[in-house]
């Protein structure tokens, strides 16, 4: 039994490892705080997997869980530079098959976002992946008209840091 | 077009992490330790326990003759042992906060659960400072209350000087001592927890502005 909810568990991970990879580059600004948080977030996906029902995709149930390993449960991002390396992010991202105006708005995008808080990282971490006001609320624990005004605060913040 | 659906559409095209983790790295990592906040407050607890105890050796056994002398050596008896006993029910409490914290809950629970996390180490600060002030003032009080028990620790020499004028500087000196002590430990606790705490702090505040917990 266990052999095989760590097998399902493996494969539902990798193929949507993606998610806590985002999380990350959202979260901190070079590779080892990158590293770190994504081990931490791995430890709570398996820590927590036992209680996963089922009753939600495991995608949904991997961004709330990742994201609150983000917001509150990592230790080593406070000791994180506050000045941006940018190179670095541009480095993880960068790629030859990717349009070139398309790779400088993403950089400039986490750039951005990097200057939000905890709480309007995840609000507009949430938008960008196109999760329904119903799924956002769920996640952060706050009402469906609540995390819409908060949202639209953030995006506001958002915007003003991107076109000041 | 808004501004941000702009940047959305760059998001959406973003490449995939090149470092992509494979199964057996997934199954080393969610095997190794945690390094979550929680966790090294229950850890620094057990830490903290183990030098206070420690030190315990390393304080000269004339300590304790005086204590003898005064006849208080049962009654610090009392005092240690039931300090441990709180000691470690609080070491409890901060084991059961790291098992608790579940992060499945929505991030207003677990923040909820962080504030309880809190409040217990505030308590636990609170209680060794003022442990430590009760004890230093009931001690004291004896000493005081008895000429010549303080004469005997005081002034071991006895060198013949006037009683009140005795008695004041012995006082002050005591008190002020008392306050550096205090203050000291305030501050190591200041700092340690402090430290820990820091981030949870900040990241309350922030989800209580966006959704009043109250």
């Amino acid at each position: 039994m266990q052999k095989d909810l760590e097998t399902k568990f493996l494969s539902d991970f990798e193929q949507n490892q993606n998610i806590a990879h985002k999380i990350c580059r959202l979260y901190t600004t070079n590779q080892d705080a990158h590293n770190d948080l994504f081990q931490e977030i791995t430890i709570q996906l398996w820590k927590n997997y036992p209680k996963f029902r089922g009753d939600s995709k495991f995608s949904t149930w991997m961004y709330r869980v990742a994201l609150n390993t983000a917001i509150s449960l990592y230790r080593k991002s406070t000791r994180q530079v506050k000045t941006q390396d940018i190179s670095e992010v541009e480095f993880r991202i960068s790629s030859f098959d990717y349009d070139d105006t398309e790779e400088k708005q993403l950089n400039e995008l986490y750039k951005a976002v990097h200057k939000l808080n905890d709480i309007e990282k995840a609000l507009i971490f949430l938008y960008l992946e196109d999760k329904p006001y119903k799924e956002i609320s769920e996640t952060l624990g706050i009402s469906s008209v609540n995390a819409r005004v908060k949202m639209n605060r953030a995006k506001e913040k958002l915007k003003n840091i991107l076109n000041p | 077009m808004d501004l941000l659906e702009k940047y959305k559409k760059a998001w959406d095209n973003q490449p995939e992490e090149k470092n992509k983790v494979s199964s057996i790295d997934i199954y080393k990592m969610a095997h190794s330790k945690s390094s979550s906040i929680v966790k090294w407050i229950f850890i620094v607890g057990v830490l903290e326990l183990l030098f206070w105890s420690g030190i315990n050796f390393f304080v000269p056994d004339s300590i304790y003759v005086i204590y003898e002398d005064l006849n208080l050596m049962s009654l610090l008896n009392v005092f240690l042992i039931l300090h441990y006993v709180i000691i470690l029910a609080f070491l409890f409490l901060f084991y059961k906060n790291y098992k608790k914290i579940s992060i499945i809950d929505n991030t207003k629970k677990l923040i909820i659960n962080i504030l309880g996390i809190r409040k217990t180490v505030k308590y636990y600060v609170f209680y060794n400072l003022a442990t430590f002030f009760l004890i230093s003032v009931v001690f004291n009080s004896i000493i005081f209350s008895d000429e010549n028990k303080l004469m005997k620790i005081m002034n071991p020499k006895n060198l013949s000087m006037d009683m009140s004028q005795f008695i004041t500087i012995t006082l002050i000196s005591q008190i002020i001592a008392l306050i550096i002590i205090l203050t000291l430990l305030w501050l190591f606790y200041k700092l340690v927890y402090g430290i820990l705490l820091k981030k949870l702090n900040r990241n309350y505040k922030e989800l209580k502005k966006i959704d009043d917990l109250n």
